[in-house]
């Protein structure tokens, strides 16, 4: 079996007719079937579907016509995204009976409009309510780097694939870290856009107020040309900004120099292992970035997200919640079930607070640009390790996850999570946060410390 | 200071206001996780916010909104 490449390489190789898309998703699938087995990524496999759609990518070009950047990239989607003729199931067992999608979700049809060919649907926490990907029914997705270890969540099935190999891109969904717990702990890169950025229409929604629907990729490269792909209008997404697209590929190579890069301190400089830290450190001396700030509020603004989230998820599911409790996932079941019972007060009260929060985190981004923090407090747990110790507290293994994540999304920033080099150990992942609306800032910064090798996608023993 | 409140009054008499059936086996889960709500949304509710400041009826980071 040839050896698989990444984003960017896969469309040239197909522009140029060095490679045929069809012989590229041929590929796929059968590392797909030879190693998903292992790993647990997919839960749908679009074999048929995927051959048409490359078939036509290269009558595409046998016309003469560029089939576009994404030219016969094989690339899979968290199965929350609505496939064409297949139940968007969002991890559940409930809805297996649910009625097709009509058709593809916006971004779906972004990728593929740009030359993209969809492989599969990948595994998830049940309607996302989780960070480790341990699925009761349709099985835990496990971590390429250690089998025995969870891959993180809840987009946990987009990250191993695309570590893995299986896929060189994937999309998730990130609502307090989704995407970037996942990229931190398969060691990928994954992309919070900013909120409203990109459409979500077709996406079964977690807590609407702060989904977001993001790539996956094994390089910074191959992520900004998939982000530049999915961005645009749609007034099917009330949330969607209309904003011109800002494409972030011609800004790539700018370098880091006039970008104030600091380091989050205070809250998120405790409440990990030491290791977490490190990664940061080493991701700021290769950028220079000696300034600390103190992101204000950050724990009462993730206590306020987990407010929100737990009572938009509840209030989605509460018919089903109200019939047929027993069928979610043991997992999720008792958290959805106490989201249903939080006072109007809490909610509206959490809400304002996040305004207040916004306009606080705005005032800091008039001192700096871009601000690193951890992604994860720690690497990946083993499977079904329900707590874990800190600092002599107890706490519990996947829900802590969140601890870095959750304080930046409630603010909508956009945050580009990126695997740290490390040596002899689990990946570990750094968030580059910047203001609301300039991904480019966190990308060029990325494609920087990139080229200085401080960031990379480890490659799993095994793949 | 101790909280008056216990979560194993409130989550049957809040789900049965909802007509929210609750089973026997899962309502101590239940419980636990939403005394976990109650912890963080006691700091949330302490802390004051102006009466002018209001939420955004569609969430637009960075904007107006925020400025």
């Amino acid at each position: 079996m040839s050896v698989p490449t990444g984003v960017c390489a896969t469309a040239a190789a197909v522009r140029t007719g060095e490679r045929s898309a069809v012989e590229v998703v041929q590929e796929a699938l059968m590392r797909i079937a030879a190693r998903d087995g292992a790993i647990n990524a997919f839960t749908t496999v679009t074999e048929e579907r995927a051959l048409t759609a490359a078939a036509a990518v290269d009558a595409q070009r046998a016309a003469g016509r560029d089939p576009g950047p994404l030219a016969g990239v094989p690339f899979a989607v968290k199965n929350l995204y609505d496939v064409a003729n297949i139940a968007t199931v969002a991890g559940s067992h409930i809805d297996l009976d649910r009625a097709p999608a009509s058709r593809d979700a916006a971004l779906v049809r972004r990728l593929a409009e740009h030359g993209a060919v969809l492989v599969g649907a990948l595994n998830m926490d049940e309607y996302a309510y989780g960070f480790s990907t341990e699925n009761s029914y349709y099985g835990a997705t496990r971590n390429p780097h250690d089998p025995a270890r969870v891959a993180g969540g809840s987009s946990g099935g987009s990250a191993a694939a695309v570590v893995a190999s299986l896929v060189p891109l994937a999309l998730g969904s990130d609502t307090n870290g989704s995407i970037r717990v996942p990229a931190a702990l398969c060691g990928v890169f994954g992309l919070r856009p900013t909120f409203g950025r990109l459409s979500r229409a077709g996406m079964r929604l977690f807590a609407a107020s702060l989904d977001v629907g993001g790539p996956f990729a094994r390089s910074v490269e191959d992520l900004a040309v998939a982000y530049d792909a999915l961005q645009g209008a749609d007034p099917d997404d009330p949330a969607c900004t209309t904003r011109p697209p800002e494409p972030v590929m011609p800004v790539l190579r700018q370098g880091f120099g006039g970008i104030r890069v600091a380091v989050a301190t205070g809250y998120f400089s405790s409440q990990g292992a030491p290791e977490a830290f490190a990664a940061v450190e080493r991701v700021a001396a290769a950028v220079g970035a000696s300034q600390r700030i103190e992101v204000p509020a950050a724990g009462l603004a993730r206590a306020a997200a987990m407010i929100v989230t737990s009572v938009e998820g509840a209030e989605l599911h509460l018919p089903d919640l109200i019939v047929h409790a027993a069928e979610f996932d043991p997992m999720t079941r008792a958290r959805f079930l106490a989201g249903a019972l939080v006072p109007g007060a809490w909610y509206a009260h959490a809400q304002r607070l996040r305004r207040w929060y916004c306009q606080e985190l705005t005032k800091l981004f008039l001192d700096v640009d871009v601000v690193l923090a951890p992604a994860t407090p720690y690497p990946a747990f083993p499977i079904g390790q329900v707590s874990i110790e800190l600092g002599g507290q107890q706490l519990p293994a996947a829900g802590h996850l969140g601890v870095f994540t959750q304080p930046l999304s409630f603010a909508g920033l956009p945050t580009l999570a990126a695997p740290v080099v490390q040596t002899g150990s689990l990946p570990l992942g750094v968030q580059i946060v910047a203001a609301p609306w300039r991904e480019d800032l966190a990308f060029r910064v990325a494609a920087a410390a990139e080229e200085l090798g401080v960031l990379a996608s480890p490659s799993p023993i095994a793949g | 200071m101790a909280e008056p409140f216990d979560p194993a009054l409130y989550v049957p008499q809040a789900a049965a206001a909802l007509g929210l059936p609750l089973a026997p086996e899962d309502l101590g889960d239940v419980i636990g996780a939403f005394a976990v709500l109650a912890r963080v949304a006691f700091p949330v509710m302490a802390f004051p916010l102006p009466e002018e400041l209001i939420a955004a009826a569609v969430f637009v980071p960075g904007e107006r909104t925020c400025g």
